[in-house]
């Protein structure tokens, strides 16, 4: 790898407003206590107020504070959006580079697995799955993560292949190390860009789904997140109240989520050198 | 492209959708009719009713003779009754599915043409500030769920203007025929398909620009420029029709993004396809309406997947070698 990440983004226009959106946002879901004037789950008989200096963005149809509901609807998004990232890529990696350094059956098997689950929708999935078992966050990231690493580890593979051929693991071969010791000493660490390109749009889709599972209805109904915000505005969406619910909440949501595209786009040229100077943002 | 690898791989798809609509709603704690009915079906349910049913999925019989009364079932047709609906599944979900076919062929189409037709542009003039401008616009648009875009679209042109309606795919008991019905349909069409293409747009636009980037760059688009050929059968006909490939090869991922994506749609503008039904029987617990959606929609994707595939040689003959 011959390519430095850093430099690849901090060099894009767009990479440094998406790194600058999302580090605001994880300020935001950080300090969440600290910034949120209220409650996010307390409910008043004040509801559907309009903005003012005590209630910024309004109150919603329960009387909650819609602004302090927006901050703490950050952490469920991020949540949601790191765990799956983070979760996706490890098994991306462990299946994809396994595959390359393995290869035989185990490999053709593993891939046709993975072609199959690349072609099926996942949200259906999720869905059919949610209908029986209610997902709490914690299996919502679970569910999310076993249902998309799979194009990661396709990424994954092809690059452990060219890997594999190089000089330094046929030494460690000759040296008699195992596949483990090959994978962790000399093939993972060369992955290093590919691995964050890869988490970073594992956390865009996982933000992406989470917020549009709320908005059917399927999450946690303990725990406030954007999704579950619009769903509620959408029922009042004849009255002028979307102004101040609806739009910062889905402007908040799409920003994330344009963030996170702006960096991984930036990021991209790793995967696809062929790229490199296509756009001198 | 008809390899084995390929049938291998839609097999297995094919594989976990049926069992996971199988095993699912058995390995559900608690009475099995139950998790296949949904609660609509207790209240309707007759000791007569119940020995019938459980007679037709075998629940009574070991797990392997329950696969294959489900199989039965499933090579006859029959996707169960929805109790709700007081209907079998397969009449209420083929009953929705004209607005969906509707719905996401007409965004399909719109959104890859047009993000072929942008991508084309935008890498013909890569580097420069129109270029630029749109790859900014084009990706900040992609960070809209399609379901905020409909939101938006409903409230600026449904509730505050007024031009188009707010709800449902036909006006509803308006007896209108012939041109005056094709008109009424387009116009509750409109905002879901203008939701739908805007927010699938940019994965074309991404592809095609790429690939344009690099076609560019390719020895024969310097023969093409040498000859003489205006830009315009350079752009279009040397650049544009190669960059198009990579582009057909998603169309089958798109299939499956699109219709999850009208899923939402729908929602948004209570249209009357499957995905409105979807979160309809979501809302009632209507298991055999689930089940249904999901056991079509996911092997609807295999199938437009797996016909993609097969054309793909027809556009590109080099692949018939590479296998």
């Amino acid at each position: 790898m011959h390519i430095d990440l850093k430099k690849e983004i901090k060099e894009s226009g767009p990479g440094k407003t998406g790194l600058f959106i999302l580090l605001l946002m994880v300020a935001m879901a950080l300090l969440a206590p600290v910034i949120a004037p209220y409650n996010p789950y307390q409910q008043s008989t004040t509801s559907l107020l309009p903005p003012s200096l005590s209630h910024w963005l309004g109150t919603n149809h329960v009387g909650q504070d819609i602004w302090s509901r927006l901050v703490f609807g950050a952490r469920t998004s991020l949540l949601v959006g790191f765990g799956v990232g983070i979760l996706s890529t490890l098994l991306g990696t462990i299946f994809g580079v396994s595959a390359a350094l393995v290869g035989g059956l185990y490999e053709k098997v593993l891939m046709r697995i993975v072609d199959a689950f690349i072609v099926i929708p996942m949200i259906i999935v999720i869905i059919l799955i949610s209908a029986y078992i209610r997902p709490s966050i914690l299996t919502l990231i679970l569910f999310l993560s076993l249902l998309s690493w799979q194009g990661g580890a396709r990424i994954m593979r092809a690059q452990a292949l060219s890997l594999k051929e190089r000089g330094n693991v046929a030494a460690a071969k000759s040296f008699g190390a195992s596949h483990f010791y090959i994978a962790w000493r000399h093939v993972v660490p060369d992955l290093g860009p590919i691995l964050l390109v890869d988490f970073i749009y594992g956390v865009r889709r996982a933000v992406f789904m989470e917020a549009g599972l709320a908005f059917l209805g399927i999450t946690d109904p303990t725990v406030v997140s954007w999704g579950m915000m619009m769903r509620d505005a959408l029922s009042f969406s004849y009255l002028n109240v979307w102004q101040w619910w609806l739009v910062p909440t889905g402007v908040a949501l799409s920003l994330t989520i344009i963030g996170l595209t702006f960096v991984g786009h930036a990021a991209e040229p790793v995967i696809e050198p062929r790229l490199r100077g296509a756009e001198v943002a | 492209m008809l390899s084995k690898q390929n049938l291998v791989t839609y097999t297995i798809a094919l594989l976990f959708i049926l069992s996971l609509n199988f095993f699912l709603p058995r390995m559900m704690p608690g009475d099995p009719l139950m998790a296949i009915y949904g609660d609509e079906a207790l209240i309707a349910m007759t000791p007569e009713l119940k020995a019938h049913l459980i007679e037709r999925f075998a629940l009574d019989k070991p797990l392997w003779q329950q696969l294959g009364a489900y199989f039965l079932a499933l090579f006859q047709g029959d996707l169960g009754y929805s109790y709700y609906y007081n209907a079998p599944v397969s009449s209420v979900i083929l009953g929705r599915l004209p607005w969906t076919l509707l719905l996401v062929g007409t965004s399909l189409v719109l959104s890859t043409m047009l993000g072929i037709i942008l991508g084309i542009e935008s890498g013909w003039r890569r580097g420069s500030k129109t270029d630029r401008a749109m790859l900014a616009g084009l990706m900040s648009l992609n960070g809209f769920p399609d379901f905020f875009l409909g939101m938006l679209l409903l409230i600026a042109f449904g509730v505050t203007w007024g031009i188009f309606p707010l709800a449902g795919a036909l006006t509803p008991y308006s007896g209108l025929s012939g041109l005056a019905l094709l008109f009424d349909v387009l116009r509750h069409l409109f905002l879901p398909v203008a939701a739908l293409t805007l927010a699938h747009l940019t994965s074309g636009y991404l592809l095609t620009r790429n690939t344009m980037i690099t076609v560019l760059k390719e020895p024969y688009m310097l023969t093409a420029k040498a000859k003489g050929l205006s830009q315009r059968v350079l752009k279009y006909r040397h650049a544009g029709r190669n960059s198009m490939l990579p582009v057909v090869t998603q169309t089958g991922i798109w299939v499956g993004r699109v219709v999850t994506g009208a899923l939402f749609v729908e929602l948004v503008f209570a249209y009357p396809g499957v995905g409105y039904l979807t979160y309809e029987a979501l809302l009632a617990r209507d298991y055999p309406i689930i089940q249904g959606v999901f056991l079509m929609v996911a092997i609807s994707v295999l199938v437009a997947n797996f016909l993609i595939d097969l054309s793909y040689p027809k556009l590109d003959p080099r692949v018939s070698y590479a296998y």
